[in-house]
């Protein structure tokens, strides 16, 4: 796609993982039976007041944190004034002229132009919308209003982001950092993160926009990138064949990957904002905002940079060590228990990352046992066959490495004594090898190696053999 | 300053009110009284730049993070003009609608 | 037992007023129920309160006399009803009121006007009328009504009852259907001060559900002063124009001498900015309401209209059908002064107004006035359908009381006078959360004023 080059902005919605709703007691905890977890205030009766989560708050000024915004001391709930069925009140409670937080970046790895900084124009709290279901009833929606109420926090960038490789990309980041800093579990299927994202194309070079639309309805990272394509590729198309681009809205559709235009009778809405007259501002005090920053944890990016400097892990390695917040505490706890760094890496990377895919992502092996067990290998007391096997059992039944690999009867043999006198009769049993081995087939190590491991039934060390026969058979 | 039908029919639709045709004129009539005689206050010097007032305390206090919703002495389905299977059910969006995806 | 028939019954015997909203079998019914669980211990035990039907009751129906609410059953009871309930009190019935609180007549409301105790002829006032009529007539010793601009002590004054407006943040919201959000309050109405503040007093204090109430204990009730020596009066010029009713103007000054007899000095003052207050309340409390209205659509609770073909027809016909016409009015200038272009001109700058009028209230108080003593409204009770042709004729009439609202200070309106037979109202405006001085002042007027007397 030659000529043109894509501009792209995101505006990102986020569930905040607290035990009730932002503006009233209700549970906000995802999947429960349509309308259970309702009350006057998220019903919108008549006569029922918002009582702000303390929770949402705090977890809201970490996320401006961890995306280095400037927090706002004050700021202002306000109403965003809409008609529909799943909004109860007839408006939103949300925040415009006086956000909670403005100025803010996050850095990330676009796939062709490196580390990209996208900017954070602002991040503001405000309350989901229930759900809407056009499928449910012939001619009819049905409407649940469990999610009515829950805390969201939105993030505006600017249009910072050339390609929808580079909108998925800082999108995994965004997801990354605030799952790392435990405010969101950030999952799209479950929507507790959503995407909108604005888009125009312009000829390399100019300074000025093209004209912008909005495309909706991105249900997962991968139609992130989909969806912004094939809506570029449409402007572009537009364009070179003498057409303008229309302001308008556009709904993504996975089934054809295709945008298509939100058609609407009526004019653009006219949200008609005012500050929210049943909330007073929104004070944060410096020791709020202090105590908040403190809870933040190490963020991904000095994690990776750590692991790199301390444990001499290599940047790949080290990036899918830290890419989530529990693998890397848990990486690190094998560590602490005494493995040697680059072994638990390897180990952690493959058994336990593997285990953990087949089962919810669970870490079944305590990082002490998994310490444990690197240890017996790299005193040469299992194989590392061995230990992928005690490794199996310590997953499904836990218990103690050492018990498990005796009972498994892997133990290795390392006496040198009794090593010696299987090499002695190997080496007794194949003369004409040794000869020739002693005359320069020194790639005769490997059968020499294998035929002690079969008269120790498996039990050698492998490399205490290799060396004892090296030891017989120099010249 | 008057109010026009035209605008009278627009502020109607922003604020889903059906307006009868009849009811029209004296509807822009009344609305201009209205509108006009609050227009007095473009007049008034001295206010430019002041900070809004609100009364009410000066800052949020917060609620704590526990569940604990506030009881409904009926459910939705007695509440409700259409309940079904658990769900508000409301006539489907116009031919002309696509949903607000959300 | 005896106590909840007899409140009954002298609900029954002022029918005529179409003051009670609640069907009578209903009502004795729930009387009796409530009577058996009442608190014994309460400092209101069996004290039968009526409740403007605004005001979210388990008990009865809540439609805020409105179409859009007919037949709607809150399954939550606002905090001022639990108050009440605890202290041993008997919610006695919903009153009848303007729609949504929207007027100064009660005659918008979509069950009928209610009638002045006094005068056929006459509306009892707006919007809390049902609940002064009431009193007035003396079918219960307390009501409990609500303000935005006046919607208590208007009605008082034209019904020769006693009304409170409390300091906004002095008592919850929680339950009172919302108006003008930045204006409301719930007030209470009697027979006398001490009647009146006993029912404020209980209602008031700290309420985590409404984040707009103050963090305070209730309102401790002053005891009756001595005298009024040592207190401040000032008397606004701007509320005593020269077009003033001369027989209010009458009334108010003899109530005056008599404060001065009790040994308050008294003083004028100007409010400058008053003569905006009227087109800022109606700029403010309309925008305000039209999005507070906006959760009535016929979705999740009350009416919903027949046949609609998709749901924006089932919204625009429900609220069309369901609205009259004073609150379409309203939904339409405050969505309009909402809109964009129109923001700024208006909303913007009546709140920037506002601020200018709560500042001449500090100003005052800040050169040594303790307290404001006005006329509550401008005339007696007007006639009925006397002020239907212009809306803002109907407006007007609320110019004393509005500013109380938009500066959020308390206010109490007491009866000084009668001027051909008709109650007339003045009023004290009391310092925020100084609800106690006001309450003095009013208990040591109250005690020597003729307030049956022609001025």
């Amino acid at each position: 796609m030659t000529g043109w080059e894509t501009v792209i902005g995101l505006e990102t919605h986020v569930q905040l993982r607290t035990a009730s709703k932002m503006f009233c007691g209700c549970s906000a905890a995802f999947g429960a039976a349509p309308n259970t977890h309702i009350c006057p205030v998220c019903l919108g009766l008549p006569g029922a007041l918002p009582s702000p989560n303390g929770e949402a708050i705090k977890h809201a000024v970490r996320a401006t944190l961890a995306l280095g915004c400037t927090v706002h001391a004050k700021s202002v709930f306000a109403r965003k004034n809409y008609f529909y069925p799943d909004l109860p009140k007839g408006y939103q409670i949300s925040q415009f002229e006086e956000p909670l937080a403005t100025k803010g970046s996050l850095t990330f790895l676009a796939p062709e132009r490196g580390l990209v900084t996208a900017t954070i124009v602002r991040l503001h709290v405000e309350e989901d919308a229930g759900k809407s279901l056009h499928d449910r009833f012939p001619k009819a929606t049905a409407v649940d209003l469990n999610r009515a109420g829950v805390p969201l926090i939105e993030i505006v960038t600017g249009p910072d982001f050339r390609s929808p490789q580079e909108a998925r990309a800082y999108l995994q980041t965004l997801k990354q950092v605030l799952e790392y800093i435990g405010v969101s579990d950030c999952d799209m299927e479950k929507g507790s993160l959503r995407v909108d994202a604005n888009v125009s194309v312009r000829r390399p070079g100019d300074t000025a926009l093209g004209v912008k639309t909005e495309v909706k309805n991105i249900n997962s990272f991968a139609y992130v990138e989909k969806a912004l394509g094939v809506e570029r590729d449409r402007q572009v198309a537009l364009l070179e064949s003498g057409g303008t681009v229309t302001q308008q809205t556009m709904l993504y559709d996975a089934k054809d990957n295709a945008v298509r235009p939100q058609r609407s009778k009526e004019e653009s809405h006219d949200y008609r904002y005012f500050p929210e007259p049943d909330l007073p501002p929104l004070v944060l005090t410096p020791e709020f905002v202090a105590e908040q920053q403190s809870l933040l944890p190490e963020l991904p990016a000095s994690k990776r940079e750590r692991f790199v400097a301390q444990y001499g892990l290599p940047q790949q390695d080290a990036a899918v060590l830290t890419a989530g917040r529990s693998v890397a505490d848990y990486y690190e706890g094998v560590v602490h228990a005494g493995a040697e760094a680059k072994a638990a890496a390897n180990w952690v990377m493959g058994e336990v990352l593997a285990d953990a895919k087949d089962h919810a992502e669970a870490l079944r092996v305590p990082a002490a046992s998994l310490a444990q067990l690197i240890g017996l290998v790299k005193g040469g007391t299992l194989s590392h066959q061995a230990a992928k096997r005690v490794f199996g059992e310590l997953a499904n039944r836990g218990g103690d490495p050492r018990t498990i690999a005796e009972a498994l009867g892997v133990i290795q043999v390392a006496d040198s004594n009794v090593v010696a006198g299987w090499v002695s009769e190997v080496l007794a049993a194949h003369t004409t090898e040794v000869t020739r081995y002693r005359t320069g087939e020194t790639k005769l190590m490997a059968f020499f190696v294998g035929q002690v491991m079969k008269a120790s039934k498996g039990k050698a060390d492998p490399k205490l053999a290799q060396r004892v026969l090296e030891e017989r058979l120099a010249p | 300053m008057s109010v026009t039908p035209d605008d009278v029919l627009r502020i109607a639709r922003l604020a889903e009110l059906e307006v009868d045709e009849d009811a029209l004129p004296v509807l822009v009539e009344q609305m201009s009284r209205i509108l006009d005689y609050v227009a007095q206050l473009s007049t008034a010097t001295g206010s430019n730049g002041l900070r809004p007032f609100v009364p009410g305390p000066d800052a949020i206090r917060f609620r704590p993070d526990v569940v604990n919703p506030w009881p409904l002495a009926v459910g939705p389905d007695k509440l409700a003009p259409a309940f079904k299977s658990g769900f508000f059910v409301v006539p489907k969006l116009g031919q002309f609608e696509e949903p607000e995806a959300s | 037992m005896t106590e909840a028939k007899a409140a009954a019954d002298r609900l029954v015997k002022v029918k005529r007023l179409n003051a009670l909203l609640t069907p009578v079998s209903e009502l004795r019914k729930s009387l009796a129920e409530q009577a058996a669980t009442a608190r014994p211990t309460g400092v209101l035990y069996g004290m039968p309160v009526a409740v403007k039907d605004n005001i979210c009751t388990l008990e009865f129906t809540t439609t805020c006399g409105s179409k859009v609410l007919e037949g709607y059953r809150s399954p939550y009871e606002a905090t001022a009803i639990t108050k009440l309930k605890a202290a041993g009190a008997l919610i006695a019935g919903k009153t009848n009121c303007d729609e949504f609180a929207m007027g100064s007549s009660t005659e918008h409301s979509a069950y009928g006007r209610s009638i002045h105790p006094l005068d056929k002829t006459r509306v009892p006032g707006g919007s809390s009328g049902g609940s002064a009529a009431l009193v007035a007539a003396g079918a219960v010793p307390a009501a409990l009504g609500s303000e935005t601009g006046g919607s208590v002590r208007q009605p008082a004054s034209f019904c020769g009852v006693v009304g409170i407006k409390p300091t906004y943040g002095r008592v919850s919201r929680y339950g009172l259907v919302a108006f003008g959000s930045s204006l409301d309050q719930i007030g209470a109405l009697g027979r006398s001060v001490h009647d009146a503040a006993r029912v404020l007093s209980v209602i008031s204090g700290r309420d985590p559900k409404d984040a707009t109430c103050e963090d305070r204990d209730p309102l401790r009730l002053p005891t009756v002063p001595e005298s009024l020596q040592g207190f401040v009066i000032g008397l606004p010029r701007e509320y005593f124009p020269p077009d003033l009713d001369p027989a209010v103007r009458r009334a108010c000054d003899r109530a005056v001498r008599l404060m001065k007899e009790q040994g308050a000095a008294v003083r004028e003052v100007s409010l400058p900015h008053t003569q905006f207050a009227v087109p800022t309340y109606y700029v403010i409390a309309p925008a305000e309401a039209s999005s507070n209205l906006a959760r009535f659509d016929g979705v999740r609770y009350g009416p919903r209209a027949e046949g609609a073909t998709d749901v924006r027809d089932l919204y625009r016909r429900t609220r069309g059908e369901g609205f009259g016409p004073e609150v379409r009015r309203r939904i339409l200038v405050g969505t309009y002064v909402l809109s964009a272009g129109y923001y700024e001109a208006y909303y913007r700058r009546a709140q920037q107004m506002r601020a200018l009028i709560a500042q001449d209230f500090r100003n005052a108080f800040d050169r040594g006035v303790d307290l404001l003593f006005t006329p509550t409204t401008p005339t007696p009770a007007f006639k009925a359908g006397e002020k239907l042709a212009d809306p803002v004729s109907m407006y007007l009439s609320d110019i004393f009381t509005v500013t109380a609202n938009l500066a959020g200070l308390p206010a109490i309106s007491l009866p000084v006078g009668r001027v051909k037979g008709l109650p007339v109202g003045g009023q004290f405006i009391g310092q925020a959360f100084l609800e106690d001085e006001m309450l003095e002042a009013a208990y040591a007027l109250e005690r020597v004023v003729p307030a049956t007397e022609e001025a």
